[in-house]
């Protein structure tokens, strides 16, 4: 049996995680903590992708990543494509799971009072410092949570990456488009086990996570 | 340690503005009143968490906000020691890395140091390895102190530093903090709405009440000369009471009330001389009015201000009695059922048999009226 969507699925969803905390921990920090313009549009926004059926998302990426998009013009000129390859598929599912991450992360850092983070400013700590000393500390269990969510949403992403990446056996089929046509094909033994695969992938990432959120910090 | 702590600012919320201007040697200044009065709103001034509209902060002489030329120094500039209420330690830390917090920035050696030396002198020697969730809340407070103390505060900002524990420990941490605080020296500013907190931990007293200062005062001053009404009502003085002016000197006071005349001590250095006819209001603590004892015969010429009431109430405190006395003379009684409130200790109550025998003859000495300038 072929297991490269197996590894494909690892290695975008890997890359989309890590984006995803990148782009979206930051953010969920502006939300729960700062007033400025524009907030509650990017409130809006950020939970549009939860929202909206993700073929018309795929759609509006394709648009603006494929050939002719500003997006893809703009990689192209540098001599990157990024329409149709994996790389596609990581926006695919950064896309379909950074609205769970900023979410959780967001009622994460709502819930540190306020008032540690004066007494740490009080006592010289810089807003950098602020954030790493005292709020993704006491946040780390939302942080965590939204980790895991986000991977397993970007392992289970089907729609936007099919129009966005594509389904190229070899290339861009991940391990659902793998399933897809797998049972499109009557292949049902093979279907069943790229399954199972994915089902335990998800159930030792909740287990694991349940275990180490009974840590305490 | 020289220079004073000035404070003049306006800071307009929605529904509350603040606006207060009090300065005070440096030393133990106790910001006292009512919950809602912008008491923990001025600390947060003073800290530079909140920045007020106008104004102008000082402390020794260094300008930590000044609207007028624009400065407003960062919190992390001011060098201030504040203990929130409720301490906010950060629970994922160690007593000792709670401690050492606000060292970051020296050499390693330096924090260790200076962490070691904190912990011992506040007595919290062998809890460097536990977190703030299994301390006692007296523990709690000393690592709050010890954290702002670690830093050598410019100025220590404590906001009702014992409401967080339960009362037989209050009392005991109240004179603990007191030491601790007279221990070191410095210049700190307690934020309490307990008239007792204040005058046991602060040497001068900064009465708000609704976004302003209506007394400041050395605490005996205020203790003994509370300004106004409003003050004294702020401090719960019972047998706050109003009659109409007499005759006044410099010296004395003679005052209606009830149909009885009344004499009380004037404060020459207040030189309150209110006009004869006007309205004034007085109180009487309730531990100073004596009942005069029916064995003792005549009253000496010390019992001054006679009159004679009736117990209408009286409740039980333990070690003291609560009674409620009407007085005989006819008309309304001055506080609702009753027209003053008298304090006897338990024994006394026990010996004179007040239970039994409802009916006194009491006096205030006149140095017991305390006239409240209008």
């Amino acid at each position: 049996m072929d297991l490269f969507p197996l590894w494909l699925s690892l290695r975008v969803s890997l890359s989309a995680t890590a984006l995803t905390l990148l782009v979206g921990v930051p953010i969920a920090w502006l939300l729960a903590r700062r007033r400025f313009p524009g907030r509650n549009v990017l409130e809006a926004v950020v939970v549009l992708p939860l929202v909206l059926p993700p073929t018309v998302l795929g759609y509006y990426l394709l648009v603006l990543v494929g050939r002719r998009g500003p997006l893809g013009q703009a990689l192209a000129s540098i001599g990157l494509e990024l329409a149709f390859t994996w790389g596609a598929a990581v926006l695919a599912a950064v896309v379909g799971s950074i609205a769970l991450v900023i979410k959780s992360v967001q009622a994460g850092f709502e819930t540190v009072d306020v008032q540690l983070e004066q007494a740490a400013r009080t006592l010289g700590r810089s807003e950098w410092s602020v954030f790493w000393s005292v709020a993704l500390p006491l946040a780390w269990r939302s942080v965590l949570a939204g980790t895991v969510l986000a991977f397993c949403r970007a392992l289970g992403e089907f729609g936007i990456t099919l129009m966005v990446a594509g389904n190229i056996p070899g290339r861009t089929q991940t391990l659902p488009l793998a399933i897809y046509d797998r049972v499109q094909a009557n292949l049902m033994d093979e279907a069943n086990a790229l399954a199972l695969v994915a089902v335990g992938i998800v159930v030792v990432l909740l287990f694991g996570l349940s275990r180490l959120a009974r840590l305490r910090y | 340690m020289s220079g004073t702590v000035s404070v003049a600012i306006e800071k307009r919320l929605p529904g509350f503005t603040l606006d207060v201007r009090w300065e005070a040697e440096q030393s133990v200044i106790g910001l006292f009143g009512p919950s809602g009065a912008g008491k923990t709103l001025t600390l947060q001034c003073l800290a530079g968490l909140i920045r007020p509209d106008a104004g102008r902060i000082v402390v020794g002489d260094r300008v930590f906000f000044d609207a007028a030329t624009g400065v407003d120094l960062p919190p992390q500039r001011r060098r201030i020691g504040y203990v929130f209420q409720g301490y906010a330690l950060f629970p994922h830390l160690t007593v000792v890395r709670n401690i050492a917090f606000g060292l970051r920035g020296r050499p390693r050696a330096d924090r260790a140091r200076r962490a070691a030396e904190v912990i011992e002198r506040l007595g919290l020697g062998g809890l460097e390895r536990r977190y703030p969730a299994e301390l006692s809340g007296g523990q709690r407070q000393r690592v709050a102190l010890g954290r702002a103390l670690a830093i050598d505060p410019a100025l220590l900002l404590l906001d009702e530093p014992l409401s967080a524990l339960d009362a037989p420990l209050r009392r005991a941490l109240r004179d603990e903090l007191r030491e601790i605080l007279r221990a070191w020296g410095t210049a700190a500013v307690v934020v309490t709405h307990d008239f007792t907190e204040a005058y046991r931990l602060a040497d001068r007293i900064v009465v708000y009440e609704n976004g302003r200062v209506v007394q400041a005062a050395p605490r005996a001053e205020l203790l003994w000369q509370p300004a106004s009404e409003i003050v004294a009502t702020i401090m719960g003085l019972r047998n706050v009471l109003h009659g109409t002016v007499i005759k006044a000197t410099p010296d004395r006071i003679q005052l209606s009330w009830r149909g009885q005349t009344l004499e009380a001590v004037n404060s020459p250095t207040r030189s309150y001389l209110p006009p004869p006819e006007s309205p004034i209001a007085f109180f009487i603590r309730p531990e100073y009015v004596r009942l005069v004892r029916k064995d003792r015969g005549a009253p000496d010429p010390h019992h001054m201000n006679l009159m004679r009431g009736r117990i209408v109430g009286e409740a039980d405190f333990g070690t003291v009695w609560i009674l409620r006395l009407r007085l005989d003379a006819a008309g309304e009684p001055a506080q609702g059922g009753f027209d003053l409130e008298v304090e006897v200790p338990h024994l006394v109550y026990e010996i004179l048999d007040i239970e039994r025998d409802r009916h006194w003859e009491f006096s205030i000495h006149r140095g017991s009226i305390h006239v409240l300038p209008a």
